[in-house]
């Protein structure tokens, strides 16, 4: 459980540059006080969640397409791990579908997000996350609230 | 005196002389008689010996002849054996003439029924070997027949020769005793007795040979049947032979059909791969173009954003000119990609609640719903046997349809039901008559279409309206007929100029 004063631990792995930049700056401009750590592929994840001797971060934001370890794998070796499995997990993915939507509810994965082509609505989705992260709000959702949508946020 | 005395002795000695001598040739005759008499008890003998011989003969005779029934009437259950056999084959081959047809009507579902006439095919090759074995038999048999009767036949002609022998041995033993009735007055009785033996002993060798003619006569008729059963043997034997002509080439036309049908089923399978190859491609095109899309899309919004100050109104235009076209294209990928989908996901039926499915995509399309102050209104809506998924982007995509055709004047009101009805109350050719459907409607009181774009409306593309006034990439309703066809239903669209739209949908209930 985290304090609003607390600052908040985000880990994000995406390969992808552009995608990594698009989130740094939708933090900028967030009200809250954060720490990002960017991983680019499912490897590096693993190792970092697994070996380093840091504390758990609050987030884990998951990209699926990733090289060498891709996120349906890391899912569920977190959630297959004592160590990890608490750790919330959200889905942020290019693509939309319904089978994979379901394949990653049941897998254990907190929410999921198809990345929005509005920066605007980017910055947005993010900080409707965000918020559900920083105010405790970690229960697992309803299969119908799995989904996290802009237009639900408004 | 003495000489009187001398001449009567002398007479006396005559007399005496002449009585030894009569009583010694009387004596000679008697001994001459009771040869003649052995004689004739040795010959009695013999005739009876040679009676009881033809007896015995006659009893052998009858004994064949048993056997001979014994073997015509199996040769009779044979033959009716055979002419059930036949009446079986020509039932196989009618209905191997009735799977041909069966097979050159429905290529479609050809293998499996091309497996059963192979089997069917076996068992007639089985069976005709079974028939070839046993006429084979027959044949054994009835040459064993014919070999019997020529035994028969020769035994028969012995007894006759052994007959005419004993009449002939009969006319001897007469002869001989007219002679000794001279020679013997008494022994005339006993002679007369044994004439009168030898009389019975004829009757009865004529009565055997009464019997013996009749028994051959027997053994001529047997003799007919045994032909006219070998005749309709080979009749049969030839009908078999015809039969078996038929059904080789009746499995040649089948092994011919197999054969057209496994070229058509890999040219089937190649087209299916093909078709799968190029879906496949669809998708993985579409699912790799999202990317760089988004984040063109993305940076356009970041621009406007951060650079809007430094931009010229021209500047801001094109930007926005941008976006539209990559949100458009956005929207085609999405559309393609759900086309291709459909066709490339396994198609896995399951019992599902229709009314579920509904309040899902009503879940789905609150915000337009709202929007559009529309009303959806169900009834009667059962379990279904669909693909659910599938049917779930049916109905998303006919409900998004109705809500986006709505007229902007009038709260958009959907009505969707569900029956099930006979084929038979359809006037369409897809459907089968005796086979009962199960009937969705969708309907609503939108701005419709006129009449004439009714089929067009679900063909690729085709749209009715500029993408300005309605949007959409034309896939919505393709994607509906496709997922129709996937449940080997049909869709019909039937509408009139702002008078509202309705779909039928008909599925095969199950």
């Amino acid at each position: 459980m985290n304090m609003n004063s607390k600052q908040l631990n985000i880990l994000l792995a995406d390969d992808d540059a552009d995608d990594c930049l698009f989130f740094k700056e939708a933090l900028v401009e967030l009200p809250m006080s954060m720490n990002l750590i960017a991983v680019h592929d499912g490897e590096q994840l693993m190792h970092l969640l697994i070996n380093e001797t840091i504390d758990l971060p609050d987030i884990l934001f998951l990209d699926l397409n990733m090289p060498r370890k891709n996120g349906f794998e890391c899912l569920s070796e977190i959630k297959s791990s004592e160590k990890l499995k608490r750790l919330p997990v959200i889905v942020f993915s290019t693509s939309f579908e319904q089978e994979v939507v379901n394949r990653l509810y049941s897998n254990g994965a907190h929410y999921f997000i198809r990345k929005p082509s509005e920066f605007s609505q980017y910055k947005k989705i993010i900080q409707q996350s965000l918020e559900l992260v920083d105010q405790g709000v970690l229960t697992k959702p309803a299969r119908e609230d799995f989904v996290l949508t802009v237009k639900k946020i408004l | 005196m003495k000489n009187l005395i001398t001449e009567k002795s002398n007479e006396l000695l005559t007399a005496n002389k002449e009585l030894a001598f009569q009583n010694e040739e009387k004596e000679k005759r008697a001994a001459e008689l009771i040869i003649a008499n052995k004689e004739l008890v040795f010959q009695n003998d013999e005739k009876e010996k040679r009676a009881a011989e033809l007896a015995i003969a006659n009893k052998e005779l009858a004994f064949q002849n048993d056997e001979k029934e014994k073997r015509a009437a199996e040769l009779t259950i044979a033959n009716k054996e055979l002419a059930f056999q036949n009446e079986e084959k020509e039932k196989r081959a009618a209905e191997l003439v009735i799977a041909n047809k069966e097979l050159a009507f429905q290529n479609e579902v050809k293998e499996k029924r091309a497996a059963e006439l192979v089997i069917a095919n076996k068992e007639l090759a089985f069976q005709n070997d079974e028939k070839e074995k046993r006429a084979a038999e027959l044949v054994i048999a009835n040459k064993e027949l014919a070999f019997q009767n020529d035994e028969k036949e020769k035994r028969a002609a012995e007894l006759t020769i052994a007959n005419k022998e004993l009449a002939f041995q009969n006319d001897e033993k007469e002869k001989r005793s007219a002679e000794r009735e001279k020679r013997a007055a008494e022994l005339v009785i006993a002679n007369k007795e044994l004439a009168f033996q030898n009389n019975e002993k004829e009757k009865r060798a004529a009565e055997l040979g009464i019997a013996n003619e009749e028994l051959a006569f027997q053994n001529n008729e047997k003799e007919k049947r045994a032909a006219e059963l070998i005749i309709a043997n080979e009749e049969l034997a030839f009908q078999n032979d015809e039969k078996e002509k038929r059904a080789a080439e009746l499995v040649i036309a089948n092994k011919e059909l197999a054969f057209q049908n496994d070229e058509k089923e890999k040219r089937a399978e190649e087209l299916i791969i093909a078709n799968k190859e190029l879906l496949a491609f669809t998708y993985i095109s579409g699912h790799d173009l999202q990317e760089p899309l988004r984040k063109i899309q993305t940076f356009v919004t970041i621009i406007l954003e951060n650079e809007n100050a430094n931009l010229s109104e021209n500047g801001k235009y094109n930007f926005k000119r941008m976006q539209l076209a990559a949100g458009r294209m956005q929207q085609l990928i999405d559309d393609l990609l759900a086309f291709s989908r459909i066709s490339t996901t396994e198609l896995k039926f399951e019992k599902t609640e229709l009314s579920w499915i509904v309040d899902e995509v009503k879940t789905e399309l609150k915000d337009t719903i709202q929007e559009k102050n529309a009303t959806i209104e169900t009834n009667e809506l059962g379990p279904v046997n669909i693909i659910a998924f599938q049917f779930r982007q049916l109905m998303y995509n006919l409900i998004s349809n109705a809500l986006k055709f709505s007229k902007p004047d009038v709260p958009s009101h959907i009505l969707i039901t569900s029956r099930i009805i006979k084929g038979s109350s359809i006037k369409n050719e897809k459907l089968s008559p005796e086979k009962n459907y199960c009937n969705i409607t969708v309907k609503d009181n939108g701005i419709g279409f006129e009449p004439h774009f009714s089929e067009r409306i679900f063909e690729v593309f085709q749209k009715l309206h500029g993408k300005e006034v309605y949007a959409g990439t034309g896939i919505g309703l393709a994607i509906v007929k496709k997922i129709v066809e996937n449940h080997n239903g049909i869709i019909i669209a039937t509408s009139e100029l702002q008078q509202g739209a309705t779909f039928n949908i008909y599925i095969p209930a199950s």
